[in-house]
């Protein structure tokens, strides 16, 4: 090639270079043995479900993220491919004797193959723009899908929704899938694959493409490409990984309901998907964790979680447009020169006041909340494992003083870890 | 000899306002030529009927002999016509060398490929280096296209222009808001990589015009006053009169 490639490899252009020819294996070789490892790790059968739920949610989330962040297009109603998947998986247990002959690991194709279909449908009017008039149609068409939840009962089962039993499926290897943990398997089976097939799939001309359309539909038309089709094709790939995700949660959960089509799911992904970062591949995958956590741990916690997720969410757009892996990612320059150690002991001292500010504040909303919704009469709560009177005024007192003594020490060391973002960003001496 | 691009009788009105007002051009096989024009005399609207941005109102544009009426930007690029635009129109987020292999693409047959990896194609990766050659970006290759001096994104639109192999390449006005230096160096990389091409420019700045076209012709209010050889233009009574005096006053 050019004589480039002789200078100095040290330099991050010429080890991406290199990089550009393979395809990492390293992180998806330690993501498999970890999936196969968590069970082990997390026994409780409520962690495993905690980890299916993941699971579904990350392939459903990398799904969109190749609308979103692959292809620029922002859809409102994604959660009706995967229900679509997931009512015809559904049914699909409950045909006896074409179920009894198909072993439940490959009944994902099938939902695949349904998302896939009506994501034909929908992309093939729907992908001339990927503006304004994208974003409607898809609003539309979801808010269409799911009120045939309750019109087409026949396929969405009405009200009560479709459930049916996995275990009628055809043994795998004697496997009937009684168990969570072997459903986990499956599970963590599928998410692996579609996850190393959405990789390689943006790594194909057409995934390129996708992401040059999404960044200047002008120039690509120009280059010879139909910005419409490559959208069109974007669209029917993630219409097929979200069926796969519906189909997962069909085998997982056993049933599905309006629920699972409606314009709140779809907007969860979004928000998922956006919180993880859209501009990265593992974007979604983090996203996917946290919200899941949020959703079933502090769910647990406290009734206020769908709170804290939406100034989570809210505070992730306004300060970190990149999100989670954004976030992360930032750091890799530091990293590379060698700096990152010097943003510890700032991150300290600005970080951990803050959170100790926002426990503080979070304490005064819970306590807000249960003045005005506990029972008359019950004034006892428990909070960070301390139990007191809400009426009281001592726990309001410390309550406040802990909020404005933690937002205060974050608000005088934050020039200080600015400084020190900045000189471990920039190089030593000289320019590079 | 079919000429490489033909204009017959073209109009193009935008509501009531006639914006080019019936062009007849025939530019040759191999021929570099260039439009010029007062500003608001049409150069760009006629760039933009040909490469399809917008149908025009009358009369027929020809490829190699082929009518595009109708056509889509992306199915006439695929008949051997690509282009530059005004304002530099490249990929900012992706790398250089990204921005020149997606130009690749189509025209080494990948079309809606979504089975082989582009990282894996030799010929992928070697034809983009290339194209990086020709346009001395080779050291740039791994940078965001946005990060590049205003010269160079110039430089990676011509790269990415021609990348494609079409035969007849558009430019619209590459040396706008560049200074002297950055102007001869396009000029001198327009020369080399369109060699063997047809070319068809706008261009205000004469020095280019003189220095690199074969044919030039002068649009005034939509319409073409003169073409010919630069020697005959610039002595054309009504060149002088509309716009050349003027614009060689200035230069």
């Amino acid at each position: 090639m050019t004589d480039q490639l002789t200078t100095d490899p040290a330099k991050p252009a010429q080890r991406m270079r290199a990089g550009s020819m393979t395809i990492p294996l390293i992180p998806w070789v330690v993501a498999a043995i970890l999936l196969c490892l968590m069970p082990y790790i997390f026994t409780a059968n409520s962690a495993i479900t905690i980890m299916n739920q993941m699971a579904i949610t990350i392939i459903f989330a990398l799904a969109y993220n190749m609308l979103l962040g692959q292809g620029g297009m922002l859809s409102f109603g994604h959660a009706v491919y995967a229900g679509v998947g997931g009512f015809a998986c559904m049914h699909i247990m409950n045909m006896g004797d074409f179920f009894s002959g198909l072993p439940l690991p490959f009944l994902p194709i099938f939902g695949g193959l349904m998302g896939m279909g009506l994501a034909t449908i929908v992309a093939s009017f729907s992908t001339r723009n990927a503006g304004v008039v994208f974003a409607m149609i898809s609003l539309g068409v979801g808010e269409l899908i799911a009120a045939c939840s309750v019109i087409i009962v026949v396929f969405f089962g009405g009200e009560e929704g479709i459930s049916g039993d996995r275990t009628y499926g055809l043994p795998f290897f004697g496997v009937e899938f009684l168990q969570q943990v072997e459903v986990y398997y499956l599970i963590a089976f599928w998410l692996l694959l579609s996850a190393a097939l959405m990789y390689l799939y943006s790594r194909t001309p057409l995934g390129r493409m996708a992401n040059a359309v999404r960044d200047n539909p002008e120039r690509a038309e120009f280059l010879g490409y139909s910005a419409r089709w490559v959208r069109f094709y974007s669209f029917v790939a993630s219409g097929f990984f979200a069926g796969v995700a519906g189909a997962l949660f069909a085998i997982n959960y056993e049933i599905l309901t309006e629920e699972n089509l409606n314009t709140t799911q779809s907007g969860a992904i979004l928000l998922v998907t956006f919180l993880g970062g859209v501009g990265f591949f593992f974007g979604p995958i983090l996203g996917a964790i946290v919200f899941t956590l949020v959703q079933t741990v502090l769910s647990l916690q406290t009734e206020l979680w769908g709170f804290y997720l939406g100034i989570i969410f809210v505070a992730t757009v306004m300060f970190f447009p990149g999100g989670l892996a954004g976030l992360i990612m930032m750091h890799v320059p530091a990293l590379r020169m060698g700096k990152l150690g010097r943003l510890t002991v700032p991150y300290l001292k600005t970080l951990l006041p803050a959170a100790i500010g926002t426990m503080g504040a979070a304490a005064l909303v819970e306590m807000t909340f249960h003045v005005r919704h506990a029972a008359t009469g019950d004034h006892e709560m428990t909070l960070f494992w301390t139990t007191f009177d809400s009426h009281s005024l001592t726990p309001w007192l410390v309550a406040i003083a802990v909020t404005t003594a933690g937002f205060a020490i974050t608000r005088a060391t934050a020039p200080a870890m600015l400084d020190a973002w900045n000189d471990a960003n920039s190089a030593d001496g000289n320019v590079k | 000899m079919t000429a490489a691009l033909e204009l017959d009788g073209l109009k193009k009105s935008f509501g009531k306002t006639e914006i080019i007002r019936g062009v007849d051009l025939a530019i040759a096989s191999g021929e570099r030529h260039a439009i010029i024009g007062p500003n608001g005399a049409g150069k760009s609207t006629l760039f933009n009927l040909i490469t399809g941005r917008f149908p025009q109102t009358e009369g027929a544009i020809r490829l190699h002999g082929l009518d595009l009426a109708g056509k889509a930007p992306f199915e006439i690029n695929r008949m051997g016509l690509s282009r530059s635009f005004q304002i530099t129109n490249i990929f900012p987020k992706m790398t250089v060398f990204e921005n020149v292999r997606c130009s690749l693409l189509w025209s080494m047959g990948y079309r809606y490929n979504f089975w082989s990896m582009v990282g894996r194609s030799r010929a992928l990766t070697e034809g983009a280096d290339e194209i990086l050659e020709q346009i001395n970006l080779t050291a740039r290759r791994d940078l965001p296209a946005g990060v590049l001096s205003y010269a160079e994104q110039r430089a990676l639109e011509i790269g990415i222009t021609i990348a494609g192999g079409a035969d007849v390449i558009m430019l619209d006005e590459p040396t706008a808001g560049m200074s002297h230096s950055e102007t001869d160096y396009i000029v001198e990389l327009i020369r080399i990589v369109t060699e063997g091409k047809t070319l068809i420019m706008v261009e205000h700045d004469m020095g280019v015009v003189f220095g690199l076209a074969d044919q030039i012709s002068v649009l005034v209010y939509g319409e073409i006053i003169a073409t010919g050889a630069p020697e005959e233009v610039r002595a054309n009574a009504r060149v002088q009169e509309a716009y050349l005096g003027a614009a060689l006053e200035d230069h």
